[in-house]
C-alpha cells in the first residue's frame, strides 16, 4: 500500500502545487515518454534527477523515498526474470531505474494537484462531467478504502486472526475475512454515494458551471515551453545520437 | 485474571505530530468495570487499542501479566483481551450468524464439542438464536451490534473492551447489553466500556479513567469523577442522572439500580424511614 502514497495529494504550499494541473500534466506526459523510448541509462538518470528537483520544488521528497520502498517487490521481480531469462545484473539496474523513472513522472504530479483540479482540467478538455466525476471521486476514496481496510485487518486480528501463518493457500483463504467486509463496505458505499449525490442535484442541469475556474499563468507557459523543448531533445536523441 | 500495567505511555500516529496519548499512567487488575470517557478525539480508542495490541507504544509501556505488548502479538493478546470493535461491518464476513461467531473460536483452536456448547449459550444470551442461519448482512444495526459482541464473548476473554456498545441500540438492548455485562464482571472478568454514554457507563462501571486531549484527567471512582463539574466540563460530558438526582433531592448514597424515578422515590423514602 505504500506505493500509492506517491500518487495522494498532499496539501502544502510550493511553486509546483501553483500551478495549473494542465501544464503540469503534460510535463508529465513528455517524461513519462522519456522512460517509454529510451533504455540508455545516462538519459534516465538525467531524468531522474529532473524528477527529483520537481519533487524536491514541490516539497515531496519525503513522500517520494517512502513510496519507493513499495517498488522494491517489482525490483524484486525485475531482478529475478533477468537472471531467469540469462539477463545481467546492469541490465536489471537500468530495468529498475526505468520503473522509478515511469512512476515518479506521474508521482509529482498527483502529489502537487487537488484532485478537484484534475477534474477542472478534465472538464475543460471536454470530458464528460459522468467520467470526470468518476475519476476524481477514486483517487479521492483510495486513503477512504485504505483506512477502512486498516480498520477490518485490526478487527479481525482482534479475533485471532493471523495472516502470517500457514502455507501458501492458508495465507490467501486467510484474506477472506479481511477482503468480504473490504469489498460489501466499498459497494454499500458506492450507492450511499449515488444518494447523497442526487439529493443535492447532481446532473440535475446539462451545463454545469464551476466556483473556481484555472488559469494559465507565467509559470504555466515556462513548463509548457520546457515540455516542447523535451519533445525536441527526444527527437534528437533518437534521430541524430540513435540512442536506444 | 489479567493484570495490565500502563507505564509512562505515549503514542503517536506514524503521520502525525502531536502525540495522541501523553503520560498515561494506570494499571488494571482482575474483576474491574471501568469507563474510558472524553470529548470526542480525546484518545478514548487509541488507548484502548494499545491496550490489545493493535497499536504499541511510541514510548513507555503496556504489559499485560508482566509481559510487554511489543513481544506479543495480537492473536496472543486477543486471546486474554477481547476488543469489540465500534463498526460491526468492518468484522462480519461470514455466510451465516453461526460461522460468523465460531471464526473467533477456531482461530484459537477450540475442539469441535466446546464450540457447539459455547455457541448455543452465546446465541441464547444475546437472542440471536432465531437468526442463526441467516446472513449478518441482513441484520439490523442493532442485532449487528449484539452479534459483533457475541462473536467476541464467546471465547471468554478475561477482559473485554468494548467501543461504543451503546450506539444505535434501543432501551431494551441496552438493558440487555447491561446485564451481560454485569453478568461477566460478577464471573471475575473485567470489562472497559469507550462510551459517550454516562448513564451507561454509571450502571455498570465502578471506576472511571476520563481522557482530554490525550492526556488522564482523572481516574477513580466514577460517581466521585462525575460529581466534580470541572471533569465533566473538560471531557465536554454531562453528569449522569442518578448523581443530578441525588444533587437536586439531596439524598446521596442510593447505590442500588433503579429503574425509574419512582422506583428511585421508593428507596429514597425507606432510607428516610429507616
Amino acid at each position: 500500500m505504500s506505493f500509492l502514497r506517491a500518487f495522494q495529494y498532499r496539501k502544502k504550499d510550493s511553486p509546483i502545487h501553483r500551478l495549473d494541473p494542465r501544464s503540469k500534466f503534460l510535463l508529465s506526459i513528455v517524461l513519462m515518454v522519456f522512460s517509454i523510448v529510451f533504455i540508455d541509462i545516462r538519459v534516465l538518470l538525467a531524468v531522474l534527477v529532473l524528477q527529483i528537483f520537481l519533487l524536491w520544488s514541490a516539497k515531496a521528497l519525503k513522500e517520494w523515498v517512502y513510496s519507493l520502498r513499495g517498488l522494491v517487490f517489482f525490483f524484486i521481480i525485475i531482478f529475478f526474470t533477468q537472471l531467469l531469462f540469462g539477463g545481467t545484473f546492469l541490465i536489471g539496474i537500468v530495468l529498475s531505474i526505468r520503473l522509478i523513472v515511469l512512476s515518479s513522472s506521474m508521482s509529482w504530479f498527483f502529489l502537487s494537484s487537488t484532485p478537484e483540479d484534475i477534474g477542472r482540467a478534465m472538464s475543460s478538455a471536454r470530458l464528460p462531467i459522468e467520467l470526470t466525476f468518476s475519476f476524481v471521486m477514486a483517487i479521492r476514496f483510495i486513503p477512504v478504502i485504505h483506512d477502512e481496510f486498516q480498520s477490518i485487518y485490526d478487527a479481525q486480528r482482534s479475533r485471532g486472526l493471523e495472516l502470517e501463518k500457514g502455507g501458501f493457500r492458508t495465507r490467501i483463504r486467510n484474506l477472506m475475512p479481511i477482503l468480504i467486509p473490504l469489498l460489501v463496505g466499498t459497494i454499500r458505499r458506492t450507492y450511499e454515494v449515488a444518494d447523497a449525490m442526487e439529493v443535492r442535484a447532481f446532473g440535475a442541469s446539462p451545463k454545469r458551471t464551476s466556483y473556481k475556474s484555472l488559469k494559465f499563468g507565467r509559470g504555466d507557459y515556462f513548463l509548457c515551453l520546457i515540455s516542447v523543448m523535451l519533445v525536441l531533445v527526444i527527437i534528437c536523441l533518437k534521430v541524430f545520437f540513435g540512442l536506444e | 485474571m489479567v493484570e495490565i500495567i500502563v507505564e509512562n505511555l505515549f503514542f503517536k500516529y506514524p503521520d502525525a505530530e502531536k502525540y495522541a496519548l501523553k503520560n498515561i499512567n494506570f494499571s488494571i487488575r482482575g474483576g474491574e468495570s471501568i469507563a474510558i470517557l472524553g470529548e470526542n478525539g480525546a484518545g478514548k480508542t487509541t488507548l484502548a487499542k494499545n491496550l490489545n495490541g493493535l497499536l504499541k507504544p511510541t514510548k513507555g509501556s503496556v504489559k499485560i501479566d508482566g509481559v510487554d505488548t511489543r513481544s506479543l502479538s495480537v492473536a496472543k493478546i486477543a486471546r486474554k483481551i477481547g476488543f469489540v470493535c465500534h463498526n460491526p461491518d468492518h468484522q462480519f464476513f461470514a455466510e451465516t450468524v453461526e460461522e460468523e461467531i465460531k471464526f473467533g473460536l477456531k482461530n484459537f483452536g477450540f475442539q469441535e464439542n466446546e464450540i457447539e456448547k459455547s455457541l448455543s449459550e452465546v446465541l441464547k444470551t444475546f437472542g440471536l438464536e432465531e437468526y442463526r442461519h441467516r446472513s449478518p448482512f441482513q441484520l439490523s444495526g442493532g442485532e449487528k451490534k449484539r452479534l459483533a459482541i457475541a462473536s467476541i464473548i464467546v471465547w471468554r476473554p478475561e477482559l473485554l473492551i468494548l467501543d461504543e456498545p451503546t450506539i444505535g441500540m434501543d432501551y431494551a438492548q441496552r438493558l440487555n447489553i447491561q446485564n451481560v455485562l454485569k453478568n461477566l464482571v460478577s464471573e471475575g472478568k473485567s470489562i472497559i466500556v469507550i462510551t459517550h454514554d454516562v448513564d451507561f457507563a454509571a450502571n455498570i462501571c465502578n471506576r472511571a479513567i476520563v481522557l482530554s486531549g490525550g492526556e488522564v484527567v482523572g481516574d477513580g471512582c466514577l460517581r466521585k469523577l462525575l460529581s466534580d463539574p470541572e471533569v465533566v466540563n473538560r471531557a465536554s460530558l454531562r453528569k449522569p442522572f442518578i448523581i443530578e438526582l441525588e444533587e437536586e433531592t439531596g439524598f446521596s448514597g442510593i447505590d442500588e439500580d433503579f429503574d425509574s424515578i419512582s422506583e428511585y422515590l421508593i428507596k429514597v423514602f425507606h432510607k428516610c424511614h429507616s
